[in-house]
């Protein structure tokens, strides 16, 4: 049982965790430049699942990797916008957002994996095949938290006990380290982060953490493998969590566990988690708020509620349409005709125009603005287009 | 297993007289292999038993999870890999199918000379693997399969034409300008045309490779078309179009199908009558309708409740612990007893069930050094030193081990350093009906019930 929690109004007041303005992620290549991402706004706020749908292509993994600037560099560019974000330290010291696409690499490092960290869809390769469970995890413990544990050393660490705290040590020093007098420091450094590897696999269920510990990605089965990322992306207890379709490789019966698991973490350690998808059933069982995306834009946001029983924009409604349920008789699924068009360097239009039954002259030619249609629903349509064009709108029967 | 077949032919749609595709029993065991001399040191076992029909016209789905046998047994139907146990026949009629499960049902020791007759001329006219000639050709022509993965079954070197088309060439059917007229054709009835006849695969999006596959499957007009997750690696929307297009098709030619599918949504919408599979065997199998509204196998409830439904008013998605056992060494007994949230003491509990439950608690077998394993559910297991066995006494006598796991255990004693389990020796649950042709392998549903 997944249940939201809290009400709509409560959210609204919430203080934000992140938020994207008018972000473009654009790829070079030999084709032209391919909008991939084109000018997205959203916000997360604290606590809140904030689902971001759409379909194969629609630029949502690219900008779930945005937050954490893992997109490649060539050919992804940063081509405009921003993504402001509040650490909880940074919002209980009053101090303000961070820009994430404008700091350092040095500071994002500190803040990947340890404010804000990712899991990612397959399970499979996200895990290094030739390091155990135990120091996959332990890495990120010796990255984000190595001070904490040289606490345990004791004081007056020599330097080298320090540097191997950190992962920095060099290959004349790992063999010194094998010596006394540093031979029992380093053994517990290793005994302090097993403790805290165990404990967060723990957290995750599973049962036994000292024996998976010493395993490998290839003796776990799917659902423990997505287990084990989901321990080492919580290891820091980010701010944020994105979480990038993180059950697509699993079947039906371990994806509802993983996801009770998700929901219970997130519930505990108040994390504000991005949950990326392409199931719609999925997003509406799961998230507070719902982002449906389509070929690099936002085209409707809103409270899962909202956008499930009221869908504004056409091809909200054409893709909850075209998931096979009991009512559908067979033959009769209604079918979103086309496919989505080439994103190099498209021209002002509504992206959606070339497969949506509702086009007009208007929706060929210039980019629809976002409008608010509820207390946080917003749609991206012409149908809702205020502003006199001088063009007939379509008519809509919703 | 004869009244699993007589239940199936109670369909409104299975009135020809003969069934497309008929199962007996089919096994796929694959070996596996160990050492330099490759010997084989046991069997996965894929697909362990399964029996049905197919009858014309209709569409069959098969749901499962992953590593359940589900495309094996597709591969096994459509002649790719030859099935290791059990017969596949093909347009088997019901005279036929009648007196072969009156042979099947009685010994093998005491077959008369005109049943082994019989047998005999009904395997060289039916079954798959002895069709010979002719028969062999229509058999070939008339079952034809869609794959999941569009991008690996085209020839990235062919052109549409020559892929679409090498059916038709290979079988003489057309050549030259008569053959081009003909790819064009089968192209228009999956929604394609000429203009895509001399591009390349890549040149196309996963929803129209996957009609290119589907226009090639039809090139030869054939009776039947295995399905194999044809719209799994697809986004809803073209899923939808390319659902659409198979029911036109099978509307149009009079197809059958056999659906596989780890989509609940999708099979639902597409099957006429489901089956569910578990580790290579059938657990549940009935009209669509019927399994979805009243499911009788807690497996086929399991995955309805853990599947996502985007109309439902309230949310609420159960998983299932643990993972899908090893194939190579299935549960004794029902083979879902692990997992199962309802699971009696009839079930087949074991020893590798008690010793999986004790491997759940941190360090308690450590101390294990040997297991004398005198059968599935008779084994005695020695530790390093008594502390150690007295410790597992404790958490077995005490523990949470669960209730049906603890009213099978028939013994349990230890002695110095040793601990014996043994459990009720149970057989395997076999598919009953359990009314109109619906069948379940679940103890809790069929006339097992008493013995609870």
């Amino acid at each position: 049982m997944i249940v939201s929690a809290s009400t709509t109004q409560e959210q609204a007041t919430r203080p934000l965790v992140a938020s994207v303005r008018d972000l473009r992620v654009h790829f070079e290549s030999k084709a032209g430049v391919v909008h991939a991402v084109d000018g997205i706004t959203f916000e997360i706020r604290d606590g809140e699942t904030l689902g971001l749908v759409g379909e194969t292509g629609c630029g949502k993994s690219v900008t779930a990797r945005s937050f954490i600037r893992l997109v490649p560099s060539p050919p992804g560019i940063y081509a405009g916008g921003e993504i402001d974000f509040w650490s909880n330290e940074a919002r209980q010291a009053q101090d303000g957002p961070i820009d994430l696409l404008e700091i350092s690499d040095k500071d994002m490092l500190k803040i990947r994996g340890d404010r804000i960290a990712m899991i990612f869809q397959d399970p499979g390769k996200a895990l290094n095949p030739a390091l155990s469970i135990r120091s996959q995890i332990a890495e990120v413990f010796y990255q984000h938290r190595s001070e904490e544990i040289l606490g345990s050393v004791g004081p007056n660490v020599p330097r080298i006990v320090r540097r191997a705290a950190q992962q920095k040590s060099n290959s004349v020093e790992r063999l010194l380290l094998r010596f006394p007098p540093f031979r029992s420091k380093v053994a517990k450094l290793r005994a302090t982060v097993d403790d805290l590897v165990a404990q967060a696999l723990t957290e995750t269920q599973i049962a036994n953490p000292r024996k998976i510990m010493d395993s490998y990605p290839h003796e776990l089965s799917g659902g423990m493998k997505q287990r084990v990322l989901i321990a080492q992306a919580l290891a820091c207890n980010p701010d944020l969590l994105i979480a990038d379709e993180p059950t697509t490789a699993l079947d039906v019966t371990i994806q509802a566990r993983i996801l009770e698991l998700i929901a219970e973490l997130q519930a505990r350690l108040e994390t504000s988690v991005l949950y990326i998808s392409h199931d719609l059933s999925l997003v509406k069982e799961i998230c507070d708020r719902v982002a449906v995306m389509y070929a690099g834009r936002i085209v409707e946001t809103g409270t899962t509620e909202e956008v499930f029983a009221n869908p504004r924009h056409p091809y909200t409604r054409g893709l909850m349409a075209a998931v096979p349920s009991a009512t559908h008789q067979r033959g009769q699924l209604a079918a979103i005709i086309g496919n989505v068009p080439e994103l190099v360097e498209p021209p002002p239009s509504c992206h959606f125009h070339t497969r949506c039954p509702y086009a007009v002259e208007v929706c060929r030619s210039i980019d629809p603005d976002t409008l608010s249609v509820g207390s946080s629903h917003t749609v991206a349509c012409f149908a809702y287009e205020s502003r006199d064009l001088g063009m007939p709108l379509p008519t809509l029967d919703w | 297993m004869t009244s699993s077949i007589t239940g199936l032919g109670t369909q409104e749609k299975a009135t020809a007289g003969r069934a497309v595709i008929s199962l007996r029993g089919v096994e796929k065991h694959f070996p596996i292999k160990e050492g330099a001399m490759q010997r084989v040191v046991g069997h996965v076992r894929a697909v362990d038993g399964v029996t049905f029909d197919i009858r014309p016209g209709e569409t069959v789905g098969l749901v499962g999870e992953s590593g359940c046998g589900k495309t094996t047994l597709g591969r096994c139907i459509s002649g790719l890999v030859p099935p290791s146990g059990g017969k596949i026949y093909f347009r088997l009629t019901d005279a036929d199918a009648a007196t072969l499960d009156q042979i099947e049902a009685t010994p093998e020791d005491r077959r008369t000379k005109d049943q082994l007759a019989q047998l005999q001329r009904i395997d060289t006219d039916h079954r798959i693997d002895q069709l010979g000639g002719k028969a062999f050709r229509a058999y070939r022509r008339n079952c034809q399969v869609v794959f999941q993965d569009s991008f690996s079954s085209l020839n990235p070197r062919q052109l549409v034409k020559d892929t679409v088309g090498r059916p038709l060439r290979i079988w003489k059917e057309a050549s030259g300008q008569e053959l081009t007229e003909k790819v064009v054709s089968l192209l228009e009835s999956v929604g394609l045309g000429r203009q895509h006849l001399y591009r390349y695969p890549h040149q196309f999006s996963g929803g129209q490779r996957q009609r290119i596959s589907i226009a090639r499957a039809l090139a030869l007009d054939p009776e039947f078309i295995v399905l194999d997750e044809p719209t799994s690696a697809l986004d809803v929307s073209v899923q939808a179009q390319i659902l659409n297009l198979l029911h036109e098709l099978q509307q149009e030619r009079g197809l059958t199908y056999m659906f596989i599918s780890h989509d609940l949504g999708v099979v639902r919408l597409m099957s006429d009558r489901i089956a569910v599979m578990y580790l290579g065997k059938v657990a549940e199998q009935g009209t669509a309708t019927e399994l979805f509204e009243d499911p009788r196998h807690p497996y086929t409830e399991a995955l309805l409740a853990a599947n996502p439904d985007i109309n439902a008013e309230t949310s609420e998605m159960r998983g299932l612990r643990g993972a899908v056992p090893d194939p190579a060494n299935p549960p004794e007994g029902c083979r879902f007893h692990t997992r199962c949230p309802v699971a009696t003491p009839i079930c087949g509990w074991e020893v590798d069930d008690a010793v999986a439950w004790l491997g759940t608690h941190e360090t308690i077998l450590a101390g294990l050094t040997d297991v004398e394993r005198r059968s599935n559910f008779d084994a005695t297991l020695a530790f390093g030193d008594e502390a150690a066995a007295a410790a597992v006494a404790q958490q077995v006598r005490n523990g949470d081990i669960p209730e049906s796991m603890k009213a099978a255990m028939e013994g349990f004693s230890t002695s110095g350093n040793k601990v014996t389990l043994t459990f009720k020796p149970v057989g395997p649950v076999e598919l009953e009906d359990v009314g109109d042709g619906h069948l379940t392998a679940c103890v809790l549903h069929t006339s097992q019930r008493d013995r609870i």
